[in-house]
């Protein structure tokens, strides 16, 4: 965004940061218990990431339909426009997943090990 | 829906750990009995563990998402516009008390004694004493 545009139509950062946070905090506790499932299935190699890539995507999507889609849809937007909560649509779809991933390392790790072994 | 939220993920707790604990048993057996040249390999697990295991993690997928608070619009003019209709709301419900406190972010700029027109308030108070003294 331009340096003329953020004049124009200001930005809250305490919203913004806000939301990312609520978003943060909801992958990092569902990313390890996805890791929890994942080792109970006893999933390997790509096959937990995919899972786990997939399921994140999910969360997302359930984020979306739940608390995003009633004012963003009221708003005129379009379907999947996340315009009025987050910067890009990036910060939704793909950033929790990295913020996620090393708790779902964690627990996958662990719950494998204690059911496999 | 928030009541929904803690049930929920209640729920799908008591499931994973029951889905959890059929696993660990179900490995634990594969390992120590004897293997019978027809059942299927120890390392898979039998459908319903699956099923079970996925039902509960979307459960609590579902009480996660319920349960979270509600994001705020970045776009200043939306967020400003949505505190002042939520002051009016409360003031209506709550007599007129702190109106002036929340409400418009802008109120401080908007009420600055600088701009007083203090001519026009002087006109306006002699035309209201002339009509006192008819």
């Amino acid at each position: 965004m331009s340096e003329q545009e953020l004049q124009i139509n200001p930005i809250v950062q305490d919203s913004v940061i806000h939301n990312t946070k609520t978003l943060t905090n909801l992958h990092s506790l569902t990313a390890s218990l996805f890791g929890v499932s994942a080792g109970i299935l006893g999933l390997e190699s790509y096959y937990g990431f995919l899972y786990y890539i997939a399921l994140s995507i999910t969360t997302s999507l359930l984020f979306y339909v739940f608390k995003l889609a009633p004012g963003s849809l009221a708003e005129g937007r379009s379907v999947l426009d996340t315009g009025r909560y987050y910067k890009g649509a990036l910060e939704l779809w793909t950033s929790p997943i990295f913020n996620g991933l090393p708790g779902f390392i964690l627990t996958w790790t662990l719950f494998y090990g204690l059911v496999r072994a | 829906m928030a009541w929904l939220s803690r049930p929920l993920t209640l729920v799908g707790l008591v499931i994973l750990a029951h889905g959890c604990y059929s696993a660990y048993e179900h490995t634990l057996l594969a390992s120590t009995s004897v293997q019978h040249p027809a059942s299927p390999s120890a390392a898979a697990l039998p459908l319903d563990i699956y099923i079970e295991t996925i039902v509960a993690t979307f459960l609590i997928c579902l009480g996660l998402v319920l349960g979270t608070g509600a994001p705020e619009p970045i776009q200043w003019h939306t967020w400003a516009g949505k505190i002042e209709r939520e002051a009016d709301k409360r003031s209506s419900l709550a007599g007129n008390a702190d109106k002036e406190a929340l409400g418009n972010p802008y109120n401080a700029l908007e009420a600055r004694s600088g701009f007083i027109n203090i001519h026009k308030l002087h006109g306006d108070f002699v035309k209201y004493t002339q009509q006192l003294s008819k």
